[in-house]
């Protein structure tokens, strides 16, 4: 364009501005009669007028203060307490990490929290005490939290010093390495175990906290910036209402203002970046704009990238299960993530043979159930109506459920055996309960026609129920436990939950 | 303005080192950490600049003129080196995902910026001239009418459709 019409442009520009919006477009349309080019110039200059007018309000120096003044905000060099601080090793959404040494001689990591984190007493306090508990954390995939300092008014986290490169390095190269995958997924999954044992949950699980140190070690960062969510802290801790997180990882659940959140928020993550280190990309793609916009979706309204199942066919499963939007249906507690992902890094320890021995199991009892409805069918004249049609009902609804459960659990051994422990954790109580009540209408049926002198088929209900309760209660454990479909004892627990 | 280049070249370093200066002052008198005022910070080094060696500049507009490009400069230098930093990967972990984060302000891409101001000048160096005062040297519209001998009214008219131009270039960036 050249000056002459650039002035145009202006001449025009300015009187639209100065009409009514109502006549605006027919004002420039007039103006520019017969030049389309001239048109489209000055309507998209006055739809960005519109759309952001304060745009260069702020001075350039505010918009990025630490590119005027970078130098100068360093703590590089300056003795803080009894810390030295040495260089810079890091920046981050919490501030820039520095290495400084203790008087002790001890090299530590200190980073400034900012203002915002300070100003306020009842955030201050809070924060204290979170620092406390992350404290107490030792396991060695966390970066251990030594202290909060305050010196000089302000406040200061020291923690172990981590040197490596973030997994959000090491993810420019592209994915995980095949042999690094799972051992880096099982030491994150280890490391959320022990903070959520103790009620923190890490809540900005995000490939930008994790490092993998020189040696190899995982470490994950920043769990003092974690919240308990012990019942008795749970309603001051939500109660400044603040997001935190990073959209992109953060679980649905996280998005509503005020809800409880906890350690399953970090399975999602835990799964969102799974898939990110197991592919080299976000599942929801790399454009920022996107995520945003689709931030609050549940994953599981399929995305281009989640249509493809991951390249790795048993960790597809468990990735899956994790980014569930109801925390209820993703794994209950990172032990249960531990279990399945231990398995797929040495598949099916115990052997095919005893897992058959397992299937076999489900199959036999199935077919025992409908032996059992056709057994109650067979007797329901000699117990006579209502009584008998009531039973065979009950026995019917009880053997129908149980025997598509079983069956569903035999199937999904052989197409996601990855996830069957958590699978089978689901559904087991509840077929224990239809088979109860299977047995239990058998059992009362047997009273029934014993007293109608049909000794010899009652005695052979009872049996028939006896046989499966034994399988129940005994057999059912065995063969579960030999195929290794049992959570270790630590694991049984119910996930740290806070209404 | 080949007069102008060069005492902007010889005059950055004063400028960024009174910056510096202001910028330790501050700290020492403040507590460590605490959120310093940017915008009163190169005020009073532009006063100080002005005060200390007034032979220097002609008159207040041309000093403003190069505050604002040397602070121009400074910038956008500082912004292309952390670029340059960023994606030779090292150690920052600086990530766009922060500027998400609930009160983060929407950011402007400094180096769009630059470049965008670059294709504005080749139409209207004035307004070019305008927005690098006010934009990077920080002048209210009266200062800049005052530094550009225009009336504010003027200052006002240029600077609407300037930034509503720059707005569009930098939309049309964004979209890579």
């Amino acid at each position: 364009m050249n000056s002459e019409r650039w002035r145009r442009v202006n001449h025009i520009f300015h009187t639209a501005l100065e009409q009514d919006t109502a006549t605006r477009e027919a004002y420039v349309r007039d103006a520019t009669a017969g030049d389309p080019e001239l048109f489209r110039e000055v309507e998209t200059l006055l739809t960005s007028h519109s759309k952001s007018p304060h745009i260069l309000e702020r001075p350039a120096w505010m918009i990025e203060p630490e590119l005027a003044l970078g130098d100068e905000m360093s703590l590089v060099g300056k003795q803080i307490g009894r810390y030295r601080v040495l260089e810079e090793v890091g920046r981050g959404g919490m501030g820039i990490v520095y290495a400084a040494t203790d008087n002790i001689g001890r090299t530590v990591a200190l980073k400034a929290l900012p203002a915002e984190y300070t100003r306020d007493p009842e955030r201050r306090k809070r924060l204290t005490r979170e620092a406390t508990v992350a404290a107490s954390l030792s396991h060695p995939a966390i970066a251990a939290v030594y202290s909060l300092d305050e010196i000089d008014g302000e406040l200061y986290i020291i923690s172990e010093l981590v040197r490596g490169r973030t997994l959000r390095e090491q993810l420019r190269e592209g994915p995980l390495p095949s042999g690094q995958l799972l051992p880096t997924l099982i030491s994150i999954a280890e490391a959320l175990a022990v903070a959520h044992e103790k009620e923190i949950v890490h809540r900005d699980l995000k490939p930008e906290n994790i490092m993998r140190r020189d040696d190899g070690q995982i470490k994950v960062l920043d769990f003092g910036l974690a919240r308990p969510t012990g019942p008795r802290e749970s309603t001051v801790m939500t109660e400044a209402g603040v997001l935190v997180g990073t959209p992109g990882y953060m679980a649905p659940e996280q998005f509503t203002p005020r809800a409880e959140i906890d350690g399953r928020a970090d399975i999602f993550a835990f799964g969102v970046m799974a898939w990110e280190l197991a592919t080299g990309e976000h599942p929801l793609g790399t454009d920022p704009g996107s995520i945003i916009a689709k931030m609050s979706d549940p994953f599981e309204s399929r995305t281009p990238a989640l249509s493809r199942p991951l390249p790795l066919r048993g960790l597809d499963g468990i990735v899956r299960q994790c980014i569930r939007r109801a925390p209820a249906h993703r794994y209950q507690s990172a032990e249960a993530l531990i279990v399945d992902l231990r398995r797929l890094a040495t598949p099916l320890p115990n052997g095919r043979d005893v897992f058959w021995w397992w299937q076999g199991h489900q199959l036999m009892a199935s077919a025992l159930n409908a032996a059992a409805a056709a057994a109650v069918w067979g007797v329901r004249q000699w117990v006579g109506k209502p009584t008998g049609t009531i039973l065979f009902l009950a026995a019917l609804a009880a053997a129908t459920v149980s025997v598509a459960l079983r069956l569903n659990l035999v199937f999904a051994s052989r197409v996601h055996p990855h996830t069957l422990i958590e699978h089978r954790r689901r559904v087991f109580s509840r077929i224990a309960v239809l088979d109860t009540v299977l047995a239990g209408s058998l059992l009362a049926a047997a009273t029934i026609i014993a007293a109608a002198d049909h000794d010899g088929i009652a005695a052979i209900l009872i049996a028939l129920a006896a046989v499966m309760l034994a399988s129940l209660s005994l057999i059912e454990p065995a063969t579960t436990a030999a195929a290794g479909l049992v959570l270790p004892d630590a694991a049984k627990k119910t996930p740290t939950t806070a209404r | 303005m080949t007069d102008d280049r060069q005492s902007v070249n010889s005059l950055l370093p004063d400028v960024y080192q009174e910056l510096r200066r202001l910028a330790a002052n501050y700290l020492r008198r403040e507590r460590p950490g605490q959120t310093l005022q940017p915008t009163a910070l190169v005020h009073e080094a532009y006063i100080r600049l002005l005060k200390d060696k007034p032979d220097r500049w002609q008159n207040r507009a041309h000093f403003c003129a190069i505050a604002a490009h040397s602070m121009r400069q400074i910038l956008i230098e500082r912004a292309r080196a952390r670029g340059a930093q960023k994606r030779g990967g090292a150690r920052q972990r600086i990530t766009l995902d922060e500027r998400l984060l609930p009160g983060g302000e929407p950011s402007i891409d400094l180096l769009a910026l630059d470049e965008a101001l670059e294709r504005l000048a080749a139409i209207d160096p004035e307004q070019a001239r305008l927005v690098e005062l006010r934009f990077f040297g920080g002048l209210t519209v009266e200062e800049t009418a005052a530094a550009m001998d225009i009336s504010p009214a003027t200052v006002k008219r240029h600077w609407t459709i300037a930034s509503a131009w720059l707005a569009r270039e930098l939309e049309g960036n964004s979209h890579r």
